[in-house]
């Protein structure tokens, strides 16, 4: 019987899996085709023109010298400079996101209130954060007068307009409006948790931080790498709208906050050399596959988010 | 994981080869551009449908409605022709048309500011000559186009109107409040913003968060010292330097106004029309307005708490103390299907008619010399227009766009800010000019083209 049992059980096994592999060969092709192709030629055509763009220049071969004269441009490397001391942005968007994150985890009460608050700031249109922003951290600007009325005028400064202080000041406001995808991100998944490991762990004594060191925090990794990776590709090639909208498209003052994208921006549009975008593009573009790469290898090592 | 090396390899190489193999040679690199053409044709009898980009109710309020009229009396004249018009931010102005420009489609007419912002499109190809469209002894009473906006004898885009650049507006009531007069010497000025600043007023308004305020003091400091634009092109293309004297000592005297608090201490954190409201309510003494808009600026004020004047002299040179001039431009894009249509429409705007109507609707000069300027009846106004007349030409439109934006802007900024000395502002303006040169492999010869 048991023989019998497992023969028939292989067999029910085996067909469908047979066949299911069948349809998954050819199923899904009239689905998926136009879908593909549409998604394979933009994506395709797009990177065509990139690479063609960035070996040319004004329509004749100019092989790598582009490349040459992006990488020795000063303002692309200071450019390159901020993007990488904005990735240092991201542990702390990390950290918050993690802790506020458990906060409301451990809280519970007025937890729907709270979650709505601190995801408020994300759902913003990034140009009504920058012109918000832009009024407000003036150097006689609101941000300021509260300062000064509190008796901390010696705090006051020229957030935006100090070139000391402006790449910094766009950080904190970067971390303002994207803190809150992060803690929705972590705290929809403490919610799945299964609560019984955090039962058995205060009942064996753990108190709060030993509790989320050594159980919530392991149980998140996977979701703390894709938010790692997500935010810095945030940091690397998504903060052009901040930029843009909070210095007028200058990336002042000076270039203390010209950023990768506006470097790209400003070469195609506004100074009119197509091929040199095109050539920091391509850098831009390799810099953001690695992270993309280094993620899937690094979720692969650690299991998908389900496991 | 070999043979996933070796397909990315050949993709590489594939990726390459095709972007080698498709090379159309369009412009041989470092030489002269050579203008866009387009057959005229007859003036159509069927549906006509253009499209006018624009920009300038910014800073001529009263352009819109004046713009809305033109084409509503132009579609009455030729009703077989529909125009629209679309108002672009000053951020948005070259931008959206770099973009259209890309796609070959967008406006048929767009707007330019004057010299290098005219003559970079034209160069390009983005722009057909107006000057092969319009006649000549039209074009003729159009005025600065001759210096500005002229490329290997040819006009490339047609001035709309001027812009004296840039009168200094000082509120007599509150100069007088300090015991003060309105300044005409450098040193004047100095004692001026050191006596004010000490009384807690803002001796200058001005805002160069959004940059463009930093050309302006550009052109109206380093205009002083040089002899002609031809020093201004001389530098872009490598004969003369940014740091030398007669380009470098405007650094030193912006420098010199922010030792002696002349600006509010906040101009990197404003835009200017933010900063010139503060002199609209009597909280600075000075700002600067665009010479088109000068007239607003008075009326909001009172015309008796009001002196129009020019940055102070402190060069030696022939155009110190001069107002520059330039005109605001229009042009006729590569793509349109109707450049006799477009430029007949430019020649309407041209009228009598419209040149009038458009100085009782916004206050600022036509660019057309047929427009009678005994008949402006305000005298500030009337003394504005004849300064623009005689005026200096505007050096932020003999420099690279890229220039202005990466050199000038920024070390405008920083120099205000304290950041950077004058010497540092004039070096590094030098070097990114190298750079440029670099860069835009064909800017040299464009720029030789352009002043011979």
């Amino acid at each position: 019987m048991p023989v019998a049992t497992t023969a028939s059980a292989s067999t029910v096994a085996t067909k469908p899996r047979s066949k299911r592999k069948r349809d998954t060969s050819w199923g899904f092709l009239p689905w998926v085709a136009p879908a593909a192709v549409t998604i394979l030629f933009v994506f395709g055509y797009s990177l065509y023109q990139l690479f063609t763009q960035s070996l040319q220049y004004q329509g004749t071969w100019a092989g790598l010298d582009n490349f040459k004269i992006v990488l020795s441009d000063p303002l692309f490397r200071t450019a390159i400079a901020h993007n990488a001391l904005l990735l240092l942005v991201v542990p702390i968007l990390l950290a918050l996101a993690m802790s506020l994150a458990i906060l409301l985890f451990e809280t519970r009460r007025g937890l729907r209130g709270y979650r709505a608050t601190l995801f408020f700031p994300y759902i913003l249109p990034i140009p009504v954060v920058g012109v918000v922003f832009g009024q407000l951290l003036q150097f006689h600007g609101a941000l300021n007068k509260v300062f000064g009325a509190v008796g901390l005028g010696g705090l006051a400064s020229d957030w935006l307009g100090d070139p000391s202080r402006a790449l910094w000041t766009m950080a904190a406001i970067i971390v303002w409006k994207e803190v809150g995808f992060g803690i929705i991100l972590f705290l929809a998944r403490l919610i799945s948790l299964p609560t019984e490991v955090f039962e058995a762990a205060r009942l064996d004594g753990a108190g709060f931080f030993r509790t989320h060191l050594r159980i919530t925090i392991p149980m998140l990794r996977p979701l703390i790498f894709f938010y790692i990776v997500n935010e810095a590709i945030v940091m690397v090639s998504w903060v052009f709208n901040y930029v843009y909208v909070m210095t007028n498209g200058q990336g002042g003052p000076g270039t203390s906050t010209v950023v990768s994208e506006l470097y790209i921006y400003r070469a195609a549009f506004q100074d009119q050399h197509p091929e040199l975008a095109a050539a920091a593009s391509v850098l831009l573009f390799a810099a953001t596959l690695i992270l993309v790469v280094g993620f899937f290898r690094l979720q692969r090592g650690e299991g998908t988010f389900g496991e | 994981m070999k043979r996933r090396t070796r397909i990315t390899t050949l993709f590489c190489a594939v990726a390459l080869a095709i972007a080698g193999c498709s090379s159309s040679a369009s412009q041989s690199r470092g030489s002269a551009a050579s203008l866009a053409t387009k057959a005229a044709g007859a003036y159509p009898t069927g549906p006509v449908h253009l499209t006018m980009w624009w920009w300038g109710d910014q800073e001529a309020h009263g352009a819109k409605a004046w713009l809305a009229d033109t084409v509503a009396a132009y579609e009455a004249k030729h009703p077989n022709v529909k125009i629209d018009t679309v108002l672009q931010t000053t951020d948005g102005l070259l931008p959206a048309f770099q973009a259209a420009a890309a796609a070959k489609q967008g406006p048929d007419i767009q707007y330019f500011w004057g010299g290098i912002y005219s003559q970079q499109p034209a160069w390009t190809g983005q722009i057909l000559p107006v000057s092969d469209y319009i006649p000549a002894n039209e074009l003729k009473h159009y005025l600065n186009a001759s210096v500005e906006d002229t490329y290997q004898g040819k006009i490339v885009t047609a001035p709309w109107y001027v812009n004296p650049q840039f009168p200094v507006l000082v509120r007599k009531d509150v100069l007088a409040a300090h015991g003060l007069q309105t300044p005409t010497t450098w040193t004047d000025l100095l004692t001026t913003c050191d006596k004010l600043s000490a009384a807690g007023v803002t001796p200058m308004a001005g805002g160069v968060k959004d940059g463009w305020f930093g050309g302006w003091l550009y052109s109206m400091l380093g205009g002083q010292t040089i002899t002609s634009q031809a020093d201004i092109t001389a530098a872009v293309t490598g004969q003369q330097k940014f740091t030398d004297p007669q380009h470098a000592a405007w650094w030193q005297r912006l420098q010199e106004m922010v030792q002696h608090h002349c600006w509010n201490s906040d101009i990197n954190s404003l835009q200017l029309y933010e900063a010139q409201q503060r002199w609209v309510s009597g909280q600075a003494a000075m700002t600067v307005a665009a010479g088109s808009d000068a007239s607003n600026f008075i009326k909001k004020v009172g015309e008796q708490k009001v002196a129009l004047t020019v940055m102070p002299k402190f060069g030696n040179g022939p155009y110190a103390g001069k107002i520059s001039t330039t005109s605001q431009t229009v042009g006729i894009t590569a793509w349109t299907k109707y450049p006799q249509v477009d430029a007949d429409f430019i020649q309407f705007m041209h009228t009598p008619e419209r040149l009038q109507a458009w100085y009782d609707k916004t206050g600022s000069m036509p660019a057309d010399d047929r427009f009678d300027i005994s008949k402006v009846s305000d005298p500030a106004q009337q003394s504005l227009f004849k300064m623009a007349l005689n005026g200096a030409p505007y050096p932020e439109n003999f420099i690279p766009t890229e220039l202005d934006s990466n050199a000038v802007f920024t070390n405008v900024q920083l120099v205000l800010k304290g950041a950077r000395t004058a010497a540092q502002a004039a070096a590094d303006m030098q070097s990114q000019m190298a750079r440029l040169r670099v860069t835009d492999r064909a800017i040299v010869k464009n720029f030789e083209a352009w002043t011979r």
